[in-house]
């Protein structure tokens, strides 16, 4: 075995020289622990936080190290098959790495305001240019570019006074009963908040929106609702826990999707005789399942041409199947993300009666809309929800369409998004205030109910 | 079983809702136009066969040839049959896996629909071969009939790649990596069948996990591979006759003297029985063997494919 000295100099001389220019722009970049920079891997984890650009840094910071150490075992491997394999893979490797530092050196030139022709030092010694953006005093990150921002996104709830959870809702065996303590992922390592402390119960026979501006958890929330990933949290539907009960009360659920997921190629009414046959009771005879298909087609209003292909359909018409295949199952719990989207006002408003409706035959119908004004008179409650100044999803708001308004002092329900939305967003960035303001309207409420 | 109000309710099982997806797929076979692959799966056929078909089953080369393509020609039908029948619908099966679909239930009723396709891409390309007039041996070597023997290979290899394909389906999440990923298995397959290019050393290895090796093979042994006349050494000969030796050409005179008193089939008869192939002879456990061997395969493929659907609740929205 013969150490080959060249190889282990040129990758610790290359080490040193990008460390070296990673530290040097570190301080620019807002880095928490510069030292970071000299070591291997862990380096370009720090830049991905910094620049935003997690995915290739990640990326990098994994073949940073595979290349290292497969150049350094390469130089203890004697000569032969294994040694050439190994300096195929690393020259691979090394192309790979050369192709994702371009693409984060242009990201830092982006980030500094820098021209494109910059690139040209970088392929010459792609620690040059570094160097000079660090040590040079002319060059400064641009102000408009948020970067660690995004990356801490969700990793800390908003401390809001007053918000901690001393006034959870009592859990109720009727209707749906929603005890949301957080729903977090692991990140890379990072806890990450989606939502936290989201506590209501929702009558049946009620018609709720979900209302929230974008990135604010409503699909998580349904999710988490639904039992499809499951959070820290109790969810009741009629006395039955959801997660616990799941392969029971799945079948006590309708989900209606944003996206019409059914396949155009099959005729409406098989469609929805298959969904039918799929998710009925077994105990329900042929006679029952056509009836209530009838019924749900009649409701919708599906009946004509329901033995034409669902490609054939209308935006409006799919949607009215999507709900339908839900509906025929006759669910206790009814959640439609987006039924109205893409739809003109006439059509949407036609739907969401038929959803009153079902409402009012006993059921409790969910619905995440963002054009919610058109309809609001036919909602029982508003759920609106907030993204906290964390990037965190938060109650900020549970009632009537009208106490609603009152709480938001806003006229319409997209001018209560716009007013919790962030600045960036266009908003008036008020999330915080409305979540404390809620926590003690809703601590007000239940002193009043126990008196 | 789901106990509400005090009422037990039980919801349609496994095998209750892969004939609720096989009446579907069926319905797909029209409305979809599945159809087409039979007609597209001819032409391939037809155009192999009228190629490569002549001496198929008459000389070695020819069955060697001619087997290696027809196995492709099953591998290519049997990939392009269900690449993508999964990937395409994928959100689709997300949703109804979460209102209670059974994931061995959807990739059962695949696996039927798919035999059912399987079967009819059999029959056409049997019916090709008898057109072209191949020359099938008579006597089956597991089955009775030969034609029944091949009719069974062609269906088991087709199957076996149609399961391989379907795995590969319920594992990519878009129809575009599937139609990338494909032309690798393809090239995979036909480069390891061991039958056609010589391999060595872990290559030699790696052909017992291709389908085309065992539906080539199987092929081989039931057209008697080893029993017919070898035409290449002849050839070579041939190419070799006009070598001049003191003023004269004695290879000639050989081959012409053995030609005119008949002897010429004797010839290709005996260099053949100097190149047989242990894989292929022609015994009834060898051609059972093959078959289990692809049978194996892609109940493993089946397997994969139910573990790989299994997470689709993960797919991100």
């Amino acid at each position: 075995m013969q150490l080959h000295w060249t190889t282990i100099v040129t990758v610790l001389f290359e080490w040193l020289l990008f460390s070296a220019a990673l530290r040097s722009i570190s301080g620019k970049l807002g880095w928490k622990k510069p030292w970071d920079a000299w070591i291997p891997g862990l380096r370009f984890f720090a830049l991905g936080r910094s620049i935003a650009l997690n995915r290739e840094c990640r990326f990098c910071g994994i073949m940073d190290v595979v290349f290292l150490l497969g150049a350094l075992s390469k130089s203890v491997v004697p000569k032969g098959r294994v040694n050439a394999a190994l300096s195929l893979t690393v020259l691979i490797l090394f192309l790979y790495l050369f192709l994702y530092r371009i693409r984060i050196f242009l990201r830092i030139l982006e980030i500094f305001g820098l021209r494109k022709q910059w690139l040209l030092l970088f392929l010459i010694a792609n620690w040059l240019p570094l160097l000079l953006i660090g040590f040079g005093k002319q060059y400064q990150p641009r102000d408009d570019i948020q970067m660690e921002e995004s990356w801490m996104a969700g990793t800390k709830p908003a401390q809001i006074p007053g918000t901690a959870r001393s006034h959870p809702e009592a859990l109720s065996s009727e209707g749906l009963s929603i005890n949301i303590r957080e729903r977090t992922v692991k990140e890379y390592g990072k806890k990450r908040y989606l939502l936290k402390d989201i506590s209501l119960n929702i009558p049946n026979q009620s018609m709720v929106l979900l209302l929230g501006g974008s990135g604010a958890g409503k699909t998580t929330l349904i999710n988490a609702i639904l039992g499809y990933e499951k959070a820290d949290a109790s969810v009741l539907l009629n006395g039955s826990d959801v997660y616990r009960d799941y392969d029971s009360v799945k079948h006590r659920i309708g989900f209606v999707p944003q996206k019409n997921l059914m396949r155009g190629k099959d005729s409406v009414i098989r469609t929805i005789d298959d969904a039918a046959q799929m998710r009925l009771p077994k105990n329900i005879t042929k006679e029952e399942s056509s009836s209530k298909i009838a019924e749900v087609l009649d409701l919708l209003g599906l009946s004509a041409g329901s033995e034409g292909l669902v490609e054939k359909k209308s935006g409006g018409q799919l949607r009215r199947i999507s709900i339908a295949m839900e509906l025929v199952t006759d669910p206790e719990l009814f959640v439609l993300d987006e039924p109205d989207s893409g739809l003109d006002g006439a059509i949407a408003r036609e739907i969401f009666r038929k959803l009153r409706q079902v409402a009012d035959e006993g059921r409790i119908v969910i619905v995440v809309s963002h054009t919610p004004d058109r309809v609001i008179d036919l909602f029982d409650k508003v759920i609106v929800l907030a993204r906290d100044s964390g990037r965190v999803g938060r109650l900020a708001f549970y009632g009537s369409p009208e106490e609603a308004r009152a709480f938001f002092g806003k006229e319409t329900m997209e001018d209560i998004v716009m007013s919790i939305n962030r600045e960036d967003e266009g908003g008036e960035g008020r999330a915080d205030e409305m979540i404390k303001k809620y926590t003690d309207f809703a601590a007000g409420q239940k002193e009043g109910a126990a008196s | 079983m789901t106990e509400i109000r005090g009422e037990s309710l039980r919801y349609k099982g496994r095998a209750a809702q892969t004939g609720i997806y096989l009446k579907k797929f069926l319905r797909m076979f029209v409305y979809q136009s599945d159809w087409k692959v039979l007609p597209i799966g001819a032409i391939i056929a037809a155009v192999v066969t009228f190629v490569v078909g002549a001496n198929m089953f008459v000389t070695q080369e020819g069955t060697d040839m001619g087997t290696f393509a027809l196995v492709c020609v099953c591998v290519w039908n049997g990939f392009f049959n269900s690449i993508q029948v999964v990937c395409r619908e994928r959100d689709i099966v997300k949703r109804e896996h979460r209102a209670g679909l059974h994931i061995t239930s959807y990739v059962a009723a695949h696996m039927l629909y798919q035999l059912i396709l399987c079967l009819l891409q059999t029959m056409v390309t049997l019916l090709i071969l008898k057109i072209a007039g191949v020359k099938i041996p008579v006597q089956g070597t597991f089955m009775p009939w030969g034609i029944l023997d091949a009719g069974i290979t062609i269906l088991i290899t087709t199957y076996a790649a149609d399961m391989m394909a379907l795995m590969v389906s319920c594992i990519v999440r878009t129809t575009t990596t599937a139609m990338t990923v494909m032309p690798f298995l393809l090239i995979f397959q036909l480069v390891f069948s061991g039958g056609f290019f010589q391999l060595s050393g872990i290559a030699d290895k790696v052909k017992y996990v291709t389908i085309s090796h065992w539906g080539m093979n199987s092929l081989c042994a039931i057209g008697r591979y080893n029993e017919l006349p070898m035409v290449s050494l002849w050839n070579t000969l041939v190419g070799f006759k006009d070598i001049e030796l003191f003023g004269k050409k004695p290879l000639k005179e050989i081959l012409v003297y053995t030609e005119q008193n008949g002897y010429r089939d004797a010839f290709l008869q005996w260099s053949g029985s100097y190149h047989t192939n242990n894989a292929y002879v022609s015994t009834a456990e060898n051609v059972g063997f093959n078959w289990a061997a692809l049978l194996v395969l892609l109940v493993i493929f089946a397997a994969a494919a139910v573990i790989a659907l299994k997470f689709v609740d993960r797919d991100k929205r």
